[in-house]
């Protein structure tokens, strides 16, 4: 006996045509084994249909998402790269004028100035004048660190790394951009945090903030902001100061400082 | 006003073109339908786990190789499907101790219902599912649990629409075997799929156009 196989999973499905499904029909009153067939194929069905869907476990899709954001800040820290390059040279061009400017008052500190407050104040030409002084770090935005909980032994890591970023930034006798490959494109919340940081009151005229970090610290919300402190006059920082301060009111939590061992 | 849902294909330019929110976006909306399969391929949460993590990262790594010329979801499906026959295969080369003794098909089949109640039986049938063999068990998943249409399970698969038919007839009687719904046919007398038959469990013929199971594992 020949079998209508091609056509029981349709049949099944209820998805053939009024013709063949007769075809069907027509086999199976005198066929045992197809109509047995049939009614296995329509309990499995009915079965499988009623599996429903469960809810996806808390963190599955987490370590997907957090390579898909290292990828992405791969990419974008290189064409960030290529504009800092480009940056540095209207920066040393800006930092002449500044120093011709100067000559004739005698105080160099006065080149130092707009650069401290550029860098706390956001971007822009003033910002760009620091880029020719040794051992300057660019601040590149704020960084989210979702999940971490920093305590103060994780602060003053946080100052050794600020140092030794300067040290490397001292060496090349070029502008770095240090700690860019994870910062979050949000112009908001670093101005948010900027804001913060200033209200606390703990940024000083010679501190220039090149490391922002949204994270906790002991279980509260907070703000890490990292500063090179120097002599200024164009010279390089000797300092490192972390300061931590609470996301809701601004309060200082925590503070850390490593010394920059002299280039 | 709120923008109507982006379609997939433009998350995916989207991304490409540096919205990295676009991928989260992905992940997103389709996290749940790809976990769920992997789960029912799988039959562990464990492992459902890992072919979801793995079939995103290949999304993620192949992603501007992705040229739309397939819709968004059949590629994603075939990549889960393909993570998931990558981690049973690796299921079975590891040493039987390491598995987990509760997550092992059972040798005989669960014993057989007084009466034919579907809703006690979807109780087992995701043990039962697992000793259908991987390709049959895909087919079903995708077309029965899934509600895709044979079409798009062919295209996912990488095998003819015949050979969807075929592999979800035969899947259907397998998992009917393996839940305990026994033939009530004659002894003796050769079912559709002829000499494929063996007293021992189900038959997996398959028509002669089909491509081999080995077939199923399609490189996105």
């Amino acid at each position: 006996m020949s079998h209508p196989e091609d056509l029981l999973a349709d049949y099944v499905d209820g998805t053939l045509a009024e013709r063949e499904r007769a075809v069907v029909d027509t086999h199976l009153e005198g066929c045992a084994r197809c109509s047995a067939e049939i009614r296995q194929a329509e309990t499995a069905k009915t079965a499988l249909s009623e599996l429903e869907d469960v809810p996806v476990p808390f963190g599955v899709t987490g370590p997907v998402l957090a390579e898909a954001g290292r990828r992405f800040e791969r990419r974008r820290g290189v064409a960030w790269e290529r504009f800092q390059w480009a940056a540095g040279l209207a920066a040393a061009a800006a930092l002449i004028v500044v120093v011709a400017l100067n000559v004739g008052g005698g105080d160099a500190r006065n080149a130092a100035t707009p650069a401290a407050t550029g860098a706390s104040g956001g971007a822009g030409a003033a910002a760009g004048a620091e880029a020719a002084s040794p051992g300057v770090i660019h601040f590149a935005g704020i960084e989210a660190q979702r999940n971490v909980d920093y305590d103060d032994a994780g602060i003053q890591a946080v100052a050794a790394e600020a140092a030794d970023a300067v040290v490397a930034a001292e060496e090349t006798k070029a502008p770095q951009v240090a700690f860019a490959s994870a910062v979050q494109d949000s112009k908001e919340r670093t101005s948010l945090a900027k804001d913060c940081v200033q209200h606390s009151g703990i940024q000083g005229s010679q501190d220039v903030l090149i490391r922002l970090i949204e994270a906790e610290f002991e279980g509260t919300p907070a703000y890490i902001a990292v500063f090179s402190e120097g002599p200024g006059a164009g010279q390089a920082p000797d300092h490192i100061v972390v300061f931590v301060v609470a996301k809701d009111d601004c309060r200082i939590l925590s503070t850390a400082s490593q010394r920059i061992p002299p280039g | 006003m709120p923008d109507p849902p982006a379609r997939d294909e433009d998350l995916v330019r989207r991304y490409l073109s540096g919205d990295r929110a676009a991928f989260a976006a992905l992940v997103e909306r389709h996290e749940r339908r790809v976990y769920n399969l992997a789960l029912r391929m799988t039959g562990r949460e464990e492992d459902a786990r890992d072919a979801t993590q793995d079939a995103f990262l290949t999304v993620l790594r192949k992603l501007s190789s992705f040229r739309g010329e397939a819709a968004f979801t059949t590629w994603l499906h075939r990549v889960t499907v393909n993570a998931c026959y990558d981690l049973l295969r690796k299921r079975q080369r590891a040493p039987l101790l390491d598995r987990g003794g509760d997550d092992l098909p059972a040798r005989e089949p669960p014993p057989a219902p007084d009466h034919a109640d579907t809703s006690s039986l979807s109780m087992d049938v995701q043990q039962a599912l697992l000793q259908v063999p991987e390709d049959f068990r895909a087919v079903m998943i995708l077309h029965d649990v899934h509600d895709l249409r044979q079409e798009e399970v062919a295209a996912i698969v990488g095998v003819p629409v015949g050979t969807v038919k075929s592999r979800l007839h035969r899947g259907r009687i397998a998992l009917a075997k393996a839940m305990g719904i026994e033939q009530e046919g004659r002894a003796g007398e050769p079912g559709p799929s002829g000499s494929d038959e063996s007293p021992g469990g189900p038959g997996f013929g398959e028509r002669a156009d089909a491509a081999g199971p080995s077939e199923g594992t399609v490189s996105p």
